[in-house]
């Protein structure tokens, strides 16, 4: 599985890396570790700064249009993650700019770490579908600047709204009652409400999946879900585990089904993204972000965070671009895209399938072509037939939250 | 040679030595063979005694000066393996606190792939012995695998063995703390002095996971009919590090999930019992067991991992003949491979091995000792899997059959060369030459 990072001309970790269709939308991450002893803990012992995290995630006025907060694209109904199946949600003063990735679910992150190159070179961590953001607080920041997000002109006109929240007498009590004199430290402060918020709060790592039963012991899989179990652990088949790790650590936390690395998958252009309409425009992902910081790293351009396919069964968008509409299609997609590529990709002038056309030739080299399932060329079976998908979404609805027997 | 010959050519070596050693031993005549048994328990009798007497010096010299006392290790008598590691028999000129060490240089060539031959210091090995009085003495050994250990390099450094034995009284001691399980042949005795090839075997590596050791309490008793037993209370196996993704289970199960007392998980402890016998002069015949809970309620199912082999060890004149047989089961895998299912490794139910070896004392000069040997080894780490239904049951693994040719040559006692061939019939990739140089003190 590292192999795959550490060596930029294999491309990055292969498996079905089912990039849910989640962008940089508003707000950080969130959740606390993943143990398997304190997923029962209630939301309702939060501290005072994570109450008041919690007002000002579900806070709209917060936001130029007056209409977005951070619980607009991350609905906690939704594994907080968007709830409808746009490419991108709506941002700007008056909601009418398009975002430019699909809005990422925010459980599950507390034990992410900010960014770095592991022992193998493999790149690790970090927050947004390009790990720019070091920490849940330096994430829940970004999107009330952001233009095509909540869109405040700085940081001075957020607190400036702040002070007039119903709430903004718990922040000066918390804070100081001179905090808000000071724009950038109320911000800061602002930010690490919603931070404390997103750790504090158990629904940001309930574990309360069927899997997470299951691997209680209290629950007991299908015929077909175990089915498609095997077909996800299977390095033959869905490899999905390759990224997306399954089992339990051996210190009894549950698995996160992520390893927060990155992969470049060749996910086709979609249409649906106004950016998209510039034919020059791609959106390169690690190499670009925005702190320049990966500018000199070719062979990563086109690498996406590997997100958490916890709650997966919920989402209506999947992949940073939100190309995808359907789990099906996602994973067809995985198994597909070698063996029958012109599902997926337009046709040149000349009649041959323009594969990996979502980034600029020289980058293609890039894309995660070694490992299964992606290992195979036109006219092979695909790694999994069109039941075995069926058996393999079986599963991957067993990690959506909140089952009940 | 290919296998086939090779393998046919090993099995009539292996015949022919046993052959010659039953030859030795039995188509002598009535008078000689009593005469050679006498001298056999003379030997035995004259060596009882010596280590008695050593054993009162020591006493004496403790009682009347504390800057004296001695006990070193006892080398194992003749070819027999010493009964348990430091089994002490005192000598007068001994210091309270003595220096071990051991160590393995190794050379490995893959016959097919020459790229990848390696050159390593598999151990360095550095441990003391203190002796705080006749009847009481602390046992360590600390070991760097690899010559480097570092962030960046694969090297390991371990605390292998850390002790205290006291003597309850004559013929029975207590051991409190890190060490050796009795097990095999090979465990409590893994010097490379003391084993025949560069490599140790892989039925007490795979399947026994020597060095294996573990904390707890133990009794050693040594009866006068040459019986030891050995029992007690230890850790045990961690199944909830089990990696179905890596193939390090395939292996050595037990070796994946053995913890080395590190941090170990010891909800639930093991027992363990061993008995060796050592009767006959030449002779040594023995068992082991080890059961333990693995699981440390740590998993919604409990698991039980239990090890056991039986041993024999026979010299006959020139020959060094041995055979070892363990096998190793896990309860409940059923349970706990559901939640792995798919995976590439998944906890086997059931492993074993078995291996006969014959060594001949070909040429001895002062101290030179060059003693060829051929050992032929059968083990299976996966031998069974518990089912889970169809498509998803792992199937047994094929069995592995070793067959190793080669010397060691003695330089002086506790210095040996070592070179030998070995023989995959399964993965015949792994076809190999071996070099490797020992010491032991």
């Amino acid at each position: 599985m590292k192999d795959r990072i550490a060596s930029p001309r294999r491309g990055f970790a292969g498996a079905l890396c089912l990039a849910a269709a989640w962008a940089l939308t508003a707000c950080g991450g969130g959740g606390t570790a993943a143990s398997a002893t304190d997923d029962t803990a209630s939301a309702s012992t939060l501290s005072a700064q994570a109450e008041l995290g919690q007002k000002i995630f579900n806070d709209t006025s917060l936001s130029a249009s007056g209409r977005q907060s951070c619980g607009t694209c991350h609905v906690a109904a939704s594994g907080h993650a968007a709830d409808n199946d746009l490419p991108a949600q709506m941002g700007g003063a008056a909601l009418e700019l398009q975002g430019h990735r699909s809005s990422p679910s925010i459980r599950y992150l507390a034990t992410n770490t900010p960014f770095f190159f592991d022992a193998e070179g493999t790149p690790t961590g970090g927050f947004f579908w390009d790990g720019r953001a070091a920490s849940l607080q330096d994430q829940a920041a970004r999107p009330f600047t952001n233009p095509v997000e909540m869109a405040n002109t700085d940081e001075a006109s957020v607190v400036d709204k702040l002070s007039r929240a119903a709430y903004v007498d718990d922040f000066k009590k918390l804070f100081g009652a001179d905090i808000l004199t000071r724009p950038d430290d109320a911000f800061a402060r602002m930010t690490l409400a919603l931070q404390q918020f997103q750790r504090e709060d158990t629904s940001f790592r309930p574990f309360t999946s069927k899997y997470d039963e299951f691997l209680r012991g209290k629950a007991t899989l299908t015929d077909q879900e175990v089915r498609g179990f095997a077909l996800f652990n299977d390095p033959a088949k869905g490899n999905c585990a390759a990224c997306h790790p399954s089992t339990k650590k051996s210190d009894g936390s549950h698995p996160l089904f992520t390893d927060f690395s990155y992969d470049n998958l060749g996910i086709p252009r979609n249409p649906d993204l106004i950016q998209n309409a510039d034919p020059a425009f791609f959106d390169l992902g690690l190499c670009a972000r925005d702190s320049g910081d990966l500018l000199s790293r070719a062979d990563l351009c086109g690498a996406f965070k590997v997100p958490s396919l916890r709650n997966v069964a919920l989402r209506h968008a999947f992949f940073h671009n939100g190309r995808f509409k359907t789990l099906k299609d996602a994973l067809t997609f995985y198994v597909q895209r070698d063996t029958n590529p012109e599902k997926f990709y337009p046709r040149n002038a000349d009649g041959t399938v323009n594969k990996f056309d979502d980034l600029p030739a020289q980058y293609r080299i890039n894309v995660n072509t070694s490992e299964a399932p992606y290992n195979r060329r036109p006219g092979d079976a695909p790694a999994l037939s069109d039941a075995e998908i069926d058996d393999l979404i079986a599963f991957l609805q067993t990690l959506t939250d909140g089952y009940t027997r | 040679m290919n296998n086939r010959r090779f393998l046919h050519a090993t099995r009539i070596a292996l015949a022919a030595a046993l052959a010659l050693a039953g030859a030795q031993a039995f188509a002598q005549t009535a008078t000689e063979a009593d005469l050679a048994r006498r001298l056999d328990q003379l030997a035995a009798e004259l060596a009882a005694v010596k280590a008695q007497l050593a054993q009162m010096q020591a006493q004496r010299n403790a009682s009347g000066d504390a800057a004296k006392p001695a006990a070193p290790m006892a080398q194992a008598a003749a070819t027999a393996p010493a009964p348990v590691t430091g089994a002490a028999a005192a000598a007068p000129s001994e210091p309270a606190t003595v220096l071990t060490s051991y160590g393995e240089l190794n050379y490995n060539r893959p016959n097919k792939a020459s790229e990848n031959a390696q050159a390593d210091v598999r151990r360095f090995v550095l441990g003391f012995q203190h002796r705080f009085d006749a009847k009481t003495k602390v046992v360590t050994e600390l070991e760097v695998e690899h010559a480097v250990s570092s962030a960046d390099d694969p090297g390991e450094v371990e605390v292998e063995q850390a002790f205290v034995e006291h003597e309850l009284r004559p013929g029975l001691s207590a051991r409190a703390g890190l060490f050796l399980i009795p097990s095999g042949l090979l465990n409590e005795n893994h010097e490379p002095t003391a084993y025949y090839g560069v490599e140790r075997n892989f039925v007490e590596t795979a399947i026994i996971p020597s060095t294996w050791r573990e904390g707890g309490l133990q009794l050693v008793a040594n009866l006068d009919n040459g019986l030891t037993l050995q029992g007690g209370v230890s850790t045990g196996f961690d199944l909830t590090k089990w990696d179905a993704t890596s193939t390090e289970g395939t292996e050595s199960p037990l070796g994946a999930i053995h913890q080395e007392m590190s941090l170990a998980k010891a909800r639930d402890l093991a027992v363990f019992g061993a008995a060796n016998w050592r009767g006959v002069p030449g002779l040594l015949v023995g068992g082991s067991l080890f059961t333990g809970g693995a699981t440390h309620g740590q998993s919604s199912a409990s698991s039980r991992v239990t090890l056991w082999d039986v041993h024999a060890r026979w010299n006959p004149g020139r020959w060094d003949l041995s055979a070892v047989y363990a096998r190793g089961s896990i309860s409940n895998t059923a349970a706990l491979n559901a939640t792995l299912v798919g995976n590439p490794t998944l906890i086997p139910k059931s492993f074993d091995g078995w291996y006969g070896q014959a060594a001949y004392r070909l040429w001895t000069s002062g101290d030179y000792v060059l003693s060829p040997f051929v050992r032929v080894e059968r083990f299976n780490t996966a031998r069974s899997f518990a089912d889970l239904g169809p498509g998803i049951t792992p199937s047994a693994l094929p069995t592995e059959q070793v067959v190793t040719l080669g010397a060691n040559f003695q330089v002086t006692p506790g210095i040996v060369v070592k070179a030998d061939v070995q023989r995959f019939r399964e993965n015949s990739d792994a076809n190999r030459l071996n070099l490797g140089l020992g010491w032991s003190f």
